[in-house]
């Protein structure tokens, strides 16, 4: 089976709209006739609750730490417990998604993995075993069923999970959302993932023969600019101004910071990396949420607006489809 | 360097090497650090371990010694620098007598087998004292007497097949450490013009052998006393 590329969707940035668009773009993917598989990895839960109505998430949490669990703290747990390898689950089905569903206790999961990344320093195969504990899971979940597409919905911080998780991936791609925090968090995010990246090469140079180690090469597929505030069809002036300190941010902040480690790891200056756009979508957000729904199947009246989301959202689909499969991305070591 | 007899081609093909090894130093003192860290934690290891200590290479020194092996005829580039220089992570540990390696060499190689460390080559004594020759070879290290009388067992190993990254594991008496720094403040970088200081050296290694051997013997009685009580 071929593998399926795996995306996260980052920004250590809080409230730029990370689950949302993860659920619109995975509908917009399985439109297009591709198979995904969400899987929550922010503690917070939020995707999982966006998909399955409360008691259905209460029912998972209740129940996911003992016998017959199906969250990613019940595949995680024997690592976390040192008595073993990751638990296979099966993901839900949900109309043409799959979800991984999430867990609370992930964060517990996340102190381990701080620990056990200072361990895969020290070539400890506990540690290393752990790192890889959630690209195993998926691997094994990918084993069972095709898919073309893993998102990651990771939790806005500069956490060891979200390490993990970028190191795990293919590509990442940063929403933005127009204001002035949105433009200043860009510069951490690139000298965080510079950071991820050599640690994990120096892990990955010391490590015992025949261990898996974190892939460590996450592409930047782009960005996308959410929220911005419209008049009519044209971009409010402010928001506009914004856009293009983001564009400028983008390229000195990640970009460049990635290019220095490994020019194959982001697009030179002359290309803008933006991958679509996603206005601000206002009361569809809200409905759209509540009702476990992409924006565009809402029962939101606006029907115009719904069309908009659709058309953006489709665009951005098209955009990642168009990304070279997984295996062509991956690259031999530099060293 | 005029007096070296290097040429500009040598000193680039030493330039490039020694920025190889800058490049990837933090390889060197990560894997040195985490042998520190088996080591100093290993339940058999740690009775006998008086202390450990670890260092990487300083480039400039690293950049003498490619100029004294240029001089005398070896020439390493950036290619052979990790296979031919096998020192640039070092690590030492130091114990008090020589009966302790009996328990001592199988626990280091009981660690690095633990850790899936890479022996780049058998374990070699190097030593000058016949008793202590005997002692080494019972123990199936090879043995290797120096013109210089030093005296200290070597494991050199890799973090694994993929990458050339090693590092020097010297294990030697608290004595013959004495010896050792001795030695090294008067011949490194470079060995001193004194030919009564050269001797003086081998005769303290006499003095420092001798120490060792004594201490062998004072635990050997010791034990010997408490058996009877």
């Amino acid at each position: 089976m071929a593998k399926p590329i795996r995306i996260t969707i980052y920004n250590h940035k809080g409230g730029v709209g990370k689950t949302t668009l993860a659920i619109n773009i995975a509908a917009a993917l399985s439109e297009l006739g591709k198979s995904v598989l969400l899987v929550d990895t922010d503690p917070q839960c939020n995707l999982t609750s966006y998909l399955l109505s409360d008691d259905v998430v209460d029912n998972l949490l209740d129940h996911s730490d003992g016998p017959g669990g199906q969250t990613i703290w019940t595949a995680v747990k024997p690592v976390f417990d040192r008595v073993g390898d990751v638990q296979f689950v099966a993901p839900k089905h949900i109309g043409d998604l799959a979800l991984l569903p999430g867990d609370i206790r992930l964060s517990e999961f996340e102190e381990f993995l701080a620990e056990a990344w200072t361990d895969s320093f020290r070539r400890r195969l506990g540690g290393l075993r752990a790192s890889t504990a959630i690209r195993d899971l998926v691997s094994q979940i990918s084993s069972q069923r095709q898919f073309d597409y893993v998102f990651y919905d990771a939790g806005p911080n500069i956490g060891p999970l979200n390490r993990v998780l970028v190191l795990d991936s293919d590509y990442f791609i940063v929403p933005v959302a127009c204001d002035l925090f949105s433009v200043r968090a860009l510069s951490t995010l690139g000298e965080t993932l510079k950071r991820w990246l050599l640690d994990a090469q120096t892990i990955a140079s010391l490590a015992p023969d025949a261990t898996s180690c974190l892939p460590a090469a996450p592409r930047f597929l782009g960005y996308i600019p959410q929220r911005f505030k419209t008049y009519g069809q044209t971009m409010s002036q402010e928001s506009s101004q914004y856009l293009r300190q983001v564009k400028k941010r983008v390229y000195e902040n990640i970009s460049a910071v990635l290019r220095s480690i490994d020019p194959g790891l982001a697009p030179e200056a002359s290309v803008d990396p933006v991958i679509g756009q996603v206005k601000d979508f206002a009361s569809l957000v809200q409905i759209s949420q509540r009702e476990g729904v992409p924006l565009w199947k809402c029962s939101s009246t606006y029907q115009d607006q719904k069309d908009a989301a659709h058309v953006a959202f489709r665009q951005i689909a098209q955009h990642i489809s168009n990304a070279p499969s997984a295996s062509a991305t991956r690259r031999s070591p530099r060293r | 360097m005029a007096k070296s007899g290097l040429n500009q081609r040598d000193h680039r093909r030493i330039d490039t090497a020694v920025a190889k090894y800058c490049d990837q130093r933090h390889l060197f003192e990560s894997f040195a650090k985490s042998l520190s860290d088996y080591f100093s934690t290993d339940a058999t290891l740690k009775p006998f371990i008086h202390f450990i200590k670890y260092r990487t290479k300083e480039p400039d020194h690293l950049r003498d010694k490619l100029i004294r092996k240029t001089v005398d005829g070896d020439e390493i580039n950036a290619e052979n620098l990790f296979d031919k220089i096998t020192d640039l992570a070092g690590l030492r540990i130091i114990h008090l007598n020589t009966d302790q390696l009996r328990e001592m060499h199988p626990a280091v190689l009981g660690v690095l087998d633990e850790y899936k460390c890479v022996l780049v080559e058998p374990p070699t004594a190097n030593c000058w004292d016949n008793e202590f020759d005997a002692v080494f070879k019972s123990l199936e290290i090879e043995t290797k007497s120096r013109a210089s009388m030093y005296t200290t067992v070597h494991y050199v190993v890799r973090a694994n097949q993929r990458t050339p990254i090693s590092c020097e594991i010297q294990v030697r008496t608290l004595m013959d450490e004495v010896w050792g720094e001795v030695s090294h403040r008067v011949n490194y970088p470079h060995s001193s013009p004194s030919e009564s200081c050269q001797d003086q050296l081998k005769v303290l290694a006499r003095l420092t052998t001798g120490c060792t051997r004594l201490v062998d013997s004072i635990f050997r009685t010791h034990q010997e006393a408490l058996n009877r009580q």
